[in-house]
């Protein structure tokens, strides 16, 4: 599913859905990789798995899907013919560990990854390059790779013994008459006051100072032949080691399909277990798909429930039946804002093919989710007043062509008078009517359900005023709000009176108490 | 006691797990007092990386010709995948996302005795993770060739810090002297006194802002993370050491100086010019060169 194509920016910022793709993220570079080219999560096969999968099940999965390191550009290599680095041999049998780790770990489950010639590449190349093994981790072009390259090894490492020996000959002279121990293979200082005269044969002057010389010795005829033996050595040993390196690509070649498709299951398998470690973390279900409509059972919005959590605060979830168009009334801070954003964020999750989190779901495969109202951007400045702002993007969510759609409708028309503002909601709702959108509109003005038909929900709202903390203690004060508010979504009948809580809130949090008192008289 | 088992010796006293040589500029002598090291070092397990490029045939700048690394059996390297030996093969021990100049890094054994170019990672966090990786690979001491300025990752550690300096950093004996005086005050600027009164920077101290604390005359300590985080060099630093009270939150901790008496272009008379450096810095100072402790 394209993200851009289900909805806008303004909507992802109000849905948080940034959240909702860090919560559902592979962790490995291949499931990076399956989730940029899309494909349809299935939400049933993803809660089935929630269920039956335990947590140390996910752990071992996705440790080895974060082991497995990207074999792509191995594979690319190797199937243009290019010999492979060791670096890439040790990629690729860590690779072919992890998957086959990954694949015992499902098949404690009956459950299978990847295809068997997937299985079988993997199986032969870990074989193949199980020589190389070295320490826990490490490879290293072992010998037993081929004879040959012990040999080879052998040669260079007699070539190298014998330079060595051949040019400590060379220089014991040199050292003797300087009167040092040995002279190494780097240059050397030497105080002209220490320096023999003449200097002995074999020691080559670099560069003179007034107090010094740099020098360093000469290698004498036998131990330069053993110095040009040493390098035609190392050339062999190179040969050679180049020669078992294209073998074993060739080898690696030859599985290049199979490791394609294990990749590929890989890829499949980390989107997947990402999916079920969201699901299974925050109990989510499997949403019946509805014809229209959406309706849910003690639903979650899951960025609010995760930033309570961190707070230690508790979450009320809410149930709402939402056949067509609706109206949502209640008081300030009654959670009309996070009922709204509830119904986006469980059609959200249908549309990427989720399991919503929820105890149970009804829900339309929705196009598009549309958010009119208060959002962040809303709060930004500009040429435009708040309210055109709002106009300009109905304007533009009803410009879109008819698709199956949700309007979520957060405090339309606040911002101009009460009358005009109603009278733009009511006609609202008849325009996304006759579109068989599915909407709900949050507000505050009055009669709006009554006079549009439409259906009224109800936020309960506060049980009791509670009381005033002491000092005006702000988290105190919106603990006790909480506490005492029910955030319960009822239906209404059309004549029943909004709840007015907002005096009652305002006092609670520490405004002027002869103002509220003032605006209680006013209010009659 | 030659030069490196006398640098090892300081530097291990305190239990310091990593030690990293830092130069006053190019070619002042850190790959050689690097070997050095690596040759008292002989016989443990020993981890090799480099913050920029070290050990290369000829320098990338001038192409002059450079000292090489040549390393033992059983050392482990962190560098560029790229700039690996390919043959003789190494035992390679891990990837990582870690990025060099030349692509991502890999940490290697040396299996076979051989020239090694060390390309590490560029960042403090990055030198810290591949110093942290090596060791976690069974390094026992761990060796950093690199520029002062990323010695960041070392602060606030155990670490010890060895400067080299050399003929090949200055024009005259004084002037190399003095700049590697100065930076190891710098490198040595004392740990913040919790009990008085401070002044913390989050970023780095920059001449205008020692102006300003100067001008108002500021008396409190001045605090910066570490001494890397002080943007002033030469007389600049050496001003603002008069008039304020630095301090930092992770110091840095030098123990030696070795000299290199020998540039391209010029020759320093080794003994006086080992003499001056160790009573400008306070420090043991090493030539390397000579292969034995100068004063």
């Amino acid at each position: 599913m394209n993200l851009d194509l289900l909805l806008d920016e303004t909507t992802a910022g109000a849905l948080d859905a940034a959240w909702l793709l860090r919560a559902t993220a592979p962790c490995g570079e291949y499931g990076r990789r399956a989730a940029e080219l899309g494909g349809a999560p299935d939400a049933r096969a993803i809660a089935a798995d929630a269920a039956t999968f335990d947590a140390a099940t996910l752990d071992a999965l996705q440790d080895a899907l974060r082991r497995a390191p990207d074999v792509a550009p191995a594979l690319a290599r190797a199937g243009v013919g290019d010999a492979l680095d060791d670096a890439a041999f040790l990629e690729l049998l860590r690779f072919c560990d992890a998957w086959l780790r990954a694949r015992a770990t499902l098949a404690r489950h009956d459950r299978e990854l990847g295809t068997e010639a997937a299985a079988a590449a993997c199986i032969s190349l870990v074989s193949l390059l199980a020589h190389g093994r070295a320490g826990t981790y490490g490879f290293y072009l072992d010998e037993r790779f081929d004879p040959v390259l012990g040999a080879a090894r052998a040669r260079a490492q007699r070539a190298q013994a014998e330079f060595d020996a051949a040019r400590g000959r060379s220089t014991q002279g040199v050292a003797r008459a300087l009167g040092r121990d040995e002279i190494g293979e780097h240059e050397f200082i030497l105080m002209r006051g220490d320096a023999p005269s003449p200097l002995p044969e074999g020691l080559r002057v670099i560069r003179e100072a007034p107090t010094y010389l740099l020098c360093e010795c000469e290698l004498d005829e036998r131990a330069l032949a053993a110095l040009a033996r040493r390098d035609d050595a190392d050339a062999a040993l190179a040969q050679v080691e180049r020669e078992v390196r294209e073998a074993l690509s060739a080898r690696v070649r030859e599985r290049a399909a199979g490791l394609d498709d294990a990749a590929a299951a890989f890829g499949a398998l980390d989107a997947h277990v990402a999916k079920v470690r969201f699901a299974q973390t925050y109990a989510c279900v499997a949403a019946e798909e509805a014809a229209a409509g959406i309706s849910f059972e003690e639903a979650r919005y899951l960025p609010l429930l995760d930033q309570l959590a961190r707070e230690g605060r508790a979450y009320a979830p809410i149930s709402l039946d939402l056949p067509g168009v609706a109206i949502l009334t209640g008081p300030n801070m009654g959670g009309k804002s996070i009922a709204l954003r509830t119904c986006g964020f469980l059609a959200l999750c249908v549309a990427l093919g989720l399991p919503v989190p929820a105890k149970r779901a009804r829900i339309e495969r929705f196009e598009r989710i549309s958010w009119l109202g208060i959002a962040p951007e809303s709060e930004s400045g500009g040429l435009l007043s708040s309210f055109a702002r709002e106009v300009v993007r109905l304007r533009a969510i009803l410009e879109r062509p008819h698709e199956r759609t949700i309007v979520l409708v957060d405090e339309f028309a606040r911002t101009t008078t009460p009358q005009e503002g109603r009278a733009l909601l009511i006609a609202l709702v008849d325009r996304l009517r006759e579109r068989d959108a599915t909407a709900l509109i949050a507000t505050h003005l009055a009669g709006i359900a009554q006079a549009s038909g439409a259906t009224h929900y109800a936020i309960r709202g506060l049980r009791g005023v509670p009381a005033r903390p002491a000092g005006g203690d702000l988290p105190a004060a919106l603990a006790a709000l909480a506490d005492a508010m029910d955030y319960t979504l009822s239906e209404v009948t059309a004549d029943s009176p909004p709840q007015a809580d907002a005096l009652a809130l305002a006092r609670l949090l520490g405004l002027d108490d002869t103002l509220v008192t003032a605006a209680y008289a006013a209010l009659g | 006691m030659n030069a490196g088992a006398g640098l090892l010796d300081l530097a291990l006293r305190d239990g310091a797990a990593a030690i990293a040589v830092v130069g006053t500029g190019k070619n002042a002598g850190k790959t050689v007092t690097t070997r050095a090291l690596l040759e008292a070092l002989r016989g443990r397990c020993v981890g090799l990386t480099s913050i920029g490029r070290d050990g290369e045939a000829v320098d990338i700048g001038d192409a002059s010709p450079k000292p090489r690394l040549r390393l033992e059996p059983g050392t482990i390297v962190a560098t560029a995948r790229a700039v690996l030996p390919v043959s003789p093969a190494s035992e390679i021990l891990d990837t990582s996302d870690l990025m060099t100049a030349a692509g991502p890094l890999l940490y290697a054994r040396v299996r076979t005795p051989a020239p090694y170019e060390l390309l590490g990672a560029p960042t403090a966090s990055g030198v810290r993770a591949s110093l942290d990786r090596m060791r976690a690979l069974g390094a026992e001491v761990t060796l950093l060739d690199g520029a002062v300025d990323r010695v960041a990752a070392l602060a606030g550690g155990d670490e010890a810090i060895v400067v080299a300096t050399g003929a090949a950093t200055a024009a005259t004996v004084e002037e190399a002297v003095d700049d590697v005086r100065a930076l190891v005050v710098r490198l040595r600027l004392p740990a913040v006194d919790e009990r008085e009164p401070a002044v913390r920077l989050d970023g780095a101290l920059t001449a205008t802002m020692v102006a300003a604390f100067a001008a108002r005359g500021e008396t409190r300590q001045i605090v910066v993370g570490d001494p890397t985080r002080i943007a002033l060099a030469g007389r600049a630093f050496d001003g603002a050491m008069r008039r304020l009270k630095l301090r930092c939150e992770r110091p840095l901790r030098v123990v030696a100086v070795t000299v290199a008496s020998i540039g391209t272009d010029r020759y320093f008379e080794p003994a006086g010019f080992a003499r001056a450096v160790a009573a400008a810095t306070g420090l043991p100072t090493f030539d390397v060169y000579a292969g034995a402790r100068a004063a």
